[in-house]
């Protein structure tokens, strides 16, 4: 009996001991992908490498995608202009002093909307660095595969995000592996990633897809050439400010000065801007008849849209929740959606605008609520008593409306997009594709170009302002200026426009200029005080 | 007679006992009691080990068993969660030792190793006895699932005699006491008034915290029988926990059955042991505590507690777009089933030669659903959801115990090997865009839309293996030593790191055995101990995080079809291993004059090094922002002293003192070290908690971070130096310019340190008192050196919030027009709390019969008071658990009230 049990126990413990060797310990996930099977056929690379990076272009949380979302790249652009503002209302939006932070230019070096911002665009970087390094692994194992399209339109890609990384922080690390080790966290110049975008863009633009990247189809939402035109174009216009590396000793190099190579022959920036924008204008781009049909619902026919975020409430989870948070609730709900009664325009836009002048823009009603306000069936929108009227009081509008008896309906509020009925998630989830880049600011572009290189912008103006039964105008900067204002509302340009015209760090109505911002130091945001400190970045000027 | 649940082997005994003896616990020391793994006496232990048994618990209504030991352990912290679950929100022993990983003791019931949902299955009257293994040196043999400590429960058993019954139950009804004071509907329509404000005013005059209350009761029943012969014995018991809750439509409904079986087989060669125990239960419960009692306590007074017999509909404030009307919230239908099996079987086999060998198998089934509807009334479209998953769990060990004793030594010793796997799959699906709420969550097919990220599935299965060697040594019962060498090996790590030893060693010295303590006979018992050992942790993380994989990361276009594409989504590390703390532990047992007078007192220090814990590193160089890596470190320190007194002990009288105390404090050492060849630091202020609501998103709304060199969870906030005039009638707080150059609320610039949210004492004390069949028992817990936000006020008190949120009475009166958070709601969180007083009466012995063995009538109330200067409406908020509620008391609590209990107890 004895020698049974120890024979027994003795094959019971081998037995333990052999399991734990023999794979017990290994794991084998089920539900993920391993990283080889991801990138394994040209299919998968496709999908893995290239078409994920569309992913973050829109975005569902805070701070994620170039449009959309709160907090993010086009909140940074918007909210610390002239163009619009979050009133504190009472219990309200005051939200921890973050809002009146973003207008008064006070917003800190540690401010966590602006880090999670940068994490999102170095996040989507350095995934792009890893699809390109997958791409070219794939190369290698198949070389006579034809994928040089997946890694042109990957690096193009980057330099779009680079492109909102340098034009928001100035002097950051120019990245272009995806494993990087803290020796390579070494900041260039404004001026060399501007050149190196440039570069990139010029190298991948012809291997880009000639298709219309607004339409569906294969390449819907897609880097396109001339999406790629536009960035250069972008990149172009702002070259004084972007070549501009040490931005706040107050002098700026001269756009006639910098030179693009493009096929050969050499011009300056504000040629390089005509360039691509006529490039573009070859492609077949056009206004639309009418100014609205780009924000329609179905707005995947417009002749307009260059590029723009794919919505489509069923299957995409990227978010637009620009209209739901600017809406008053009772107004919100007349439409069976939800609001949270907040961005508003500011008193410069109504009086860019004209509004209540007799000359008051035709586009202010397209992009604005203002005054009274009626449901869809045309009926007055009531507060919940049922019976005083929503009345929006543009003029009222200020940093603080707390306790004021029009604490909660002071500001013109967002419009722009056509309401869907269908959305659902508040209206945060909608069918309208956003629009990131279109034809009107291309001529605007092309007329500003010409008016800097010291020729008429007139016609590219009054293209867009006829087009919405607006009188000419004459191409002067001031004007050119005004009429961007006019015609991309709430389309997230304003700070770049007003730091290329010198203009943002200065007072405005509610906005005092802060101490020694004439220098321009808050035209870059402070790199994220994390990253100063772990690993010695140099902080951007005046922080 | 003072055992309030009595029954089985425990009952009889006691029922035997002398009257005088019941009331105060001293366990012999040659009582054999389960530390781990190894059996022993009290007086061959080293370690920091302490046992309850039933005598000791507490005798309030008990829904978890852990509430028996609450504020009877020293270094123990129990948070009960108020709602209906019965769930425990957390538990320490010895304070937070972890940043991530599995701050809760493991939990195993005779043998069946599991968690803290493994209790809510055992019956509290069915548990025999609670040991708790403390320090390293014991809480080793369980390597790294031990690293928290240990609580072992061990259930009735059956005992040879006839069979007998027990039949334990209660009744008890709970009534609300305190409120938060708000503004009525008058006082509301008046200050508006006053103020010139405009609000909608429908007539009413509602105190919505009360509307959305109910009667709480609870009714309480478990049956037991059990008897045995020579050869064998049994135990099985039923019972039913069923609870409605003090908030409407909680409830939860708990059954449970435990039985154990034994058997002597081959002449007492073999003993077989058996048992299962399960459970189901039902609940509902609130499905967000800070949305129901902050829309209860602001939204508008004046509104009427019924629907709109015009609209059919909840009347709404729009413009409240944080809050509710409170009762629509209520038709929020959120429910649980939770059903727990689990079955193990234990064989002894009596080799020659003083050999044992112990065979041991469990496995553990379990599955969760919870299903939830949000009519149109409170979601826009309304939303269902529901989600299940389902736990396995199968774990076998072998063991092989010798124990002798030659003369003057007495060896013990343990060799065990181990294996365990766990299953855990589940998945949930949300569908939203109903037409009816007819419906509910009972026909998914009723909603219009499936988004895409609202369904999803998961798998893993972790798995351990572990060996172990124990050796226990005495002599002459004076000299005790004992050392563990336990090796563990994990799934979850990388490759060359999937092992970690943990050896542990203590010793005792039992000072009462030595020649020259004869002359000292008032001294019954002096122990001194020592010990120091190291644990590993790796609980708190999950499978394949050291895998490069990819996962289902979002649909884009592709054409005109949209396709799922796959990301890492995460940073990988290879090389992630254990977590290791090192535990010092010293202390020392008295007891005075025939153990009238009980002290133990223990010291100990431990620290946690190479800290799992999910990083904030810096985008770029990682793609991602967070980090699951071994890198920091952090200490625990303290002192636990228990007191017994027994100052009256006669025939008929008796009063007994226990107490204990623990000084605890903790400190975050770093949170850098190497990876991959590079210093990796966390950032130098990672926030922890901060406040929610109405104009609290983001901005400067952290409130409880943590900070190297500083307590895990301090508070650390702007400096308020008082109110002052906003300029136009109100007042704004006004802040401090720490440290030059303006005002600025960031991290790094005008903050502070202001103390730490976890308590620096912790008390628990009982005193009970008998006379003659009469008993009373009182139970006084509280916590000292540690402060609350109360994030409740900061809200409750802005005007500027009026008439769109409701506000405190006070607040009109102060003016204050302010939501910015600054220390000047910052308040002292220190408490006595008189949780339960118990008056029972006990059957005399004397009238016992054959037929009725024994009887017990009890009347509890609970949560009689509390003592505290903290101006919310209770300082017993999380206070022990790192996470985003930890210190602050954001608009989410409950409101108090009392229980009132009537329980019987019959043994046949």
């Amino acid at each position: 009996m004895t020698t049974f049990f120890k024979k027994y126990g003795i094959a019971l413990v081998l037995t333990t001991v052999c399991c734990s060797c023999g794979g017990f310990l290994d794991e084998d996930p089920k539900g993920f992908l391993k990283e080889e099977q991801a990138y394994a056929t040209r299919d998968a690379l496709f999908r893995n490498a290239v078409l994920t990076l569309y992913s973050h272009i829109g975005g569902y949380n805070d701070s994620e995608g170039l449009q959309g979302t709160g907090r993010g790249i086009y909140d940074l652009n918007t909210f610390t202009t002239d163009e619009a503002i979050m009133p504190t209302r009472g219990g309200d939006w005051y939200d921890g002093g973050f809002w009146q932070g973003l207008f008064l230019h006070r917003w800190g070096v540690s401010n966590e909307a602006i880090q999670n911002t940068w994490e999102y665009l170095y996040g989507s970087i350095l995934l792009c660095n890893k699809s390109l390094e997958e791409i070219r692994s794939f190369q290698e194992r198949h070389p006579d595969s034809d994928i040089i399209a997946f890694e042109a339109e990957v690096r193009a890609l980057r330099a779009l995000f680079y492109y909102y990384a340098m034009d928001l922080f100035g002097r950051i690390p120019l990245l272009e592996k995806s494993d990087n080790k803290a020796s390579d966290m070494v900041q260039a110049e404004r001026s060399e990633l501007f050149w190196f975008l440039v570069r990139e863009l010029q190298q991948t633009a012809p291997l880009l897809s000639e298709e219309r990247s607004n339409r569906p189809g294969a390449y819907y939402g897609r880097m396109t050439r001339s999406v790629a035109w536009f960035v250069l174009a972008k990149l172009a216009l702002n070259a004084e400010v972007y070549t501009d590396d040490h931005w706040t000793d107050g002098i700026r190099p001269a756009g006639k000065d910098i030179k693009f190579t493009i096929d050969g022959a050499v011009y300056n920036a504000w040629e390089a801007t005509l360039h691509y924008c006529n490039l573009i204008r070859q492609a077949g781009f056009e206004l639309e008849k009418d100014y609205t049909a780009n924000f329609a619902v179905f707005n995947e026919s417009s002749v307009e849209n260059i590029f723009v975020i794919p919505m489509d409430k069923n299957l995409y989870t990227n978010q637009y929740i620009y209209l739901f948070r600017s809406r008053n609730y009772s107004h919100a709900a007349a439409y069976g959606l939800g609001g949270e009664n907040g961005s508003s325009a500011t008193i410069e836009v109504l009086e860019t605008f004209g509004y209540e002048t007799d000359d008051q823009d035709n586009r202010f009603d397209d992009c604005y609520f203002a005054g009274a306000v009626q449901d869809l069936s045309g009926n007055p929108v009531y507060l919940d008593d049922k019976q005083t009227p929503l009345v929006y009081e543009a003029w009222k509008v200020d940093l603080d409306v707390s306790g004021k008896p029009y604490e909660k309906t002071a500001g013109a509020r967002m419009k722009k997009y056509e309401v869907d009925t269908q959305a659902y998630k508040d209206g945060k989830l909608f069918d309208n594709d956003i629009v990131l880049f279109r034809y009107a600011d291309v001529l605007l572009m092309m007329s500003e170009a010409k008016v800097r290189n010291g020729a008429s912008g007139d016609e590219e103006l009054n293209a867009v302002r006829s087009r919405v039964g607006e009188s000419t105008r004459t191409a002067t900067l001031t004007n050119i200026l005004a009429e961007r204002q006019l015609e991309l509302a709430w389309e997230g340009w304003r700070r770049q426009d007003l730091i290329r015209f010198g203009l943002f760090t200065r007072a405005y109505h509610a906005r005092p200029q802060l101490p020694g911002e004439a220098s321009g130091y808050t035209t870059v945001f402070p790199i994220p005080a994390t990253l100063v400190k772990t690993y010695g970045l140099k902080q951007n000027w005046g922080y | 007679m003072k055992t309030l649940f009595c029954c089985a082997s425990m009952a009889l005994s006691l029922f035997q006992l002398q009257a005088q003896d019941t009331l105060k616990h001293v366990l012999r020391p040659d009582s054999i009691i389960q530390i781990g793994y190894a059996k022993g006496s009290l007086s061959n232990l080293s370690g920091a080990v302490e046992q309850i048994t039933e005598e000791q618990m507490n005798r309030t209504q008990i829904i978890n068993p852990l509430e028996a030991i609450q504020g009877r352990v020293a270094g123990l912290t129990i948070r009960k969660s108020n709602n209906g679950t019965a769930a425990l929100e957390s538990v320490r022993l010895r304070g937070t030792t972890s940043l991530t990983s599995g701050n809760d003791p493991l939990i195993i019931v005779d043998g069946v190793i599991g968690d803290l949902t493994m209790l809510s299955s055992i019956y509290p009257t069915d548990i025999e006895s609670f040991t708790i293994l403390k320090d390293a040196s014991e809480t080793a043999q369980y390597g790294s699932r031990g690293a928290s400590g240990v609580i072992h429960i061990v259930t009735k058993k059956g005992m040879a005699g006839q069979t007998r019954v027990n039949y334990s139950g209660s009744f008890g009804i709970s009534q609300t006491y305190k409120y938060l004071d708000m503004l009525d509907g008058d006082e509301f329509r008046k200050v508006a008034s006053d103020r010139g404000l405009s609000i909608m005013d429908l007539g009413e005059n509602t105190n919505f915290q009360k509307a959305i209350g109910q009667t709480g009761w609870q009714q309480n029943h478990n049956v037991a029988f059990y008897g045995g012969g020579e050869q064998s014995s049994y135990r099985v018991s039923l019972g039913l926990l069923d609870r409605q809750g003090v908030i409407r439509n909680e409830y939860s409904k708990l059954f449970t059955s435990n039985m154990n079986l034994s058997q002597k087989m081959l002449d007492g060669l073999i003993d077989c042991e058996l048992g299962m125990f399960g459970s189901v239960k039902k609940e509902r419960t609130i499905v967000d505590e800070q949305k129901t009692f902050y829309s209860a306590a602001t939204f508008n007074p004046t509104f009427p507690d019924h629907k709109n017999s015009a609209t059919g509909a909840w009347d709404q404030v729009s413009t409240a777009s944080q809050i509710t009307h409170p009762l629509a919230w209520m038709d929020v239908d959120n429910r649980g089933l939770t059903s727990f099996f689990s079955t193990h079987g234990k064989l002894t086999f009596h080799l020659p030669a003083d050999l044992k060998l112990i065979l041991f198998g469990s496995y553990t089934y379990s599955a969760d659903g919870n299903d939830q509807y949000q009519p149109t009334t409170v979601w826009a479209k309304g939303q269902a959801y529901r989600g299940s998953t389902r736990s396995e769990s199968l774990l076998g060990n072998l063991m092989l115990t010798y124990n002798k004793r030659f003369g003057a030594h007495f060896i013990d010793l343990l060799v065990l090997g181990e294996m365990a796997r766990d299953t855990h799959e589940g998945f949930f699906t949300t569908v939203t865009n109903f037409t009816t709420n007819e419906t509910g969550y009972h026909n998914l097919q009723a909603g219009a839309l499936r988004p895409w990220e609202g369904t999803g599935s998961f798998f893993e299965n972790p798995s351990q293996t572990s060996f172990l060697a124990r050796a226990n040594y005495s002599y002459k019962d004076r000299y005790v030593l004992t050392a563990n060498a336990r090796a563990d090996a994990s799934s979850k790590f990388g490759l060359n790191h999937k092992w970690g030893f943990f050896p542990s060693v203590s010793a005792a010295w039992n000072i009462t055995e030595e020649r020259f303590m004869r002359n000292l006979p008032y001294i019954d018992n002096l122990k001194f101990r020592v010990g120091y050992g190291l644990a590993g942790n790796q609980d708190g993380i999950d499978s394949y995080t050291t895998l490069a994989l990819m996962k289902a990361s979002s649909v884009v276009p592709a054409g005109n079809t949209p396709v799922v594409t796959f990301e890492q989504l995460r940073n990988i590390n290879p090389d992630l291993k254990w977590e290791v703390k090192r535990t010092f532990n010293t202390g020392l047992d008295l007891a005075l004059w025939n153990n009238r007078i009980l002290l133990s007192a223990n010291y100990y220090y431990s620290r946690t090094n190479d800290m799992l814990y999910y990083y904030d590193v810096s985008v770029p160089p990682f793609p991602y922002s967070t980090l699951l890596a071994n890198l920091g470190s952090m200490e625990n320190y303290g002192t636990e002293i228990a007191v017994g007194i027994t100052p009256i002990q006669t025939r008929d009288m008796e009063l007994n003192v226990n107490a204990n105390i623990t000084f605890q404090q903790n400190r975050l050492l770093s949170l850098s070290g190497m990876y991959h060849g590079e210093l990796v630091s966390a950032s130098e202020y990672t926030s922890m908690a901060g406040l929610n609501g109405a104009g609290f998103h983001g901005g400067y709304n952290n409130i409880v971070y943590q900070i190297v060199g500083q307590p895990l969870g301090v508070f650390y906030l702007p400096h308020c130096t008082g109110l002052v005039s906003d300029g136009k009638g109100g007042y704004i707080y006004e802040i401090a310019d720490l440290n030059g150059g303006g005002v600025n609320l960031e991290d790094g610039e005008d903050r502070y340190v202001a103390g730490q949210a976890v308590p620096k004492v912790v008390l628990g004390s009982n005193i009970s008192f008998r006379y003659k069949q009469w008993d009373l028992s009182l139970q006084i817990n509280g916590a000292f050196g540690h402060k609350i936000y109360n994030g409740t006020y900061l809200s409750y008190m802005n005007m500027a919030s009026f008439p769109d949120y409701n506000v405190l009475d006070a607040a009109p009166q102060k003016n204050i027009k302010d939501q910015t958070a600054t220390d000047y709601w910052l308040e002292n969180g220190n408490y006595v709390h008189f949780d339960y007083l118990t008056l029972g009466w006990t059957m005399p012995r004397k009238k016992e019969t054959s037929l009725l063995k024994g009887l017990r009538l009890a009347l509890t109330v609970n949560n009689l008071g509390t003592i505290t200067a903290y101006s919310g409406l209770t300082p017993m908020i999380n206070s022990s658990q790192a996470g985003p509620t930890l210190g602050v008391d954001d608009k989410r609590t409950y409101p108090l009230y009392r229980n009132y209990v009537l329980s019987l107890s019959i043994n046949l």
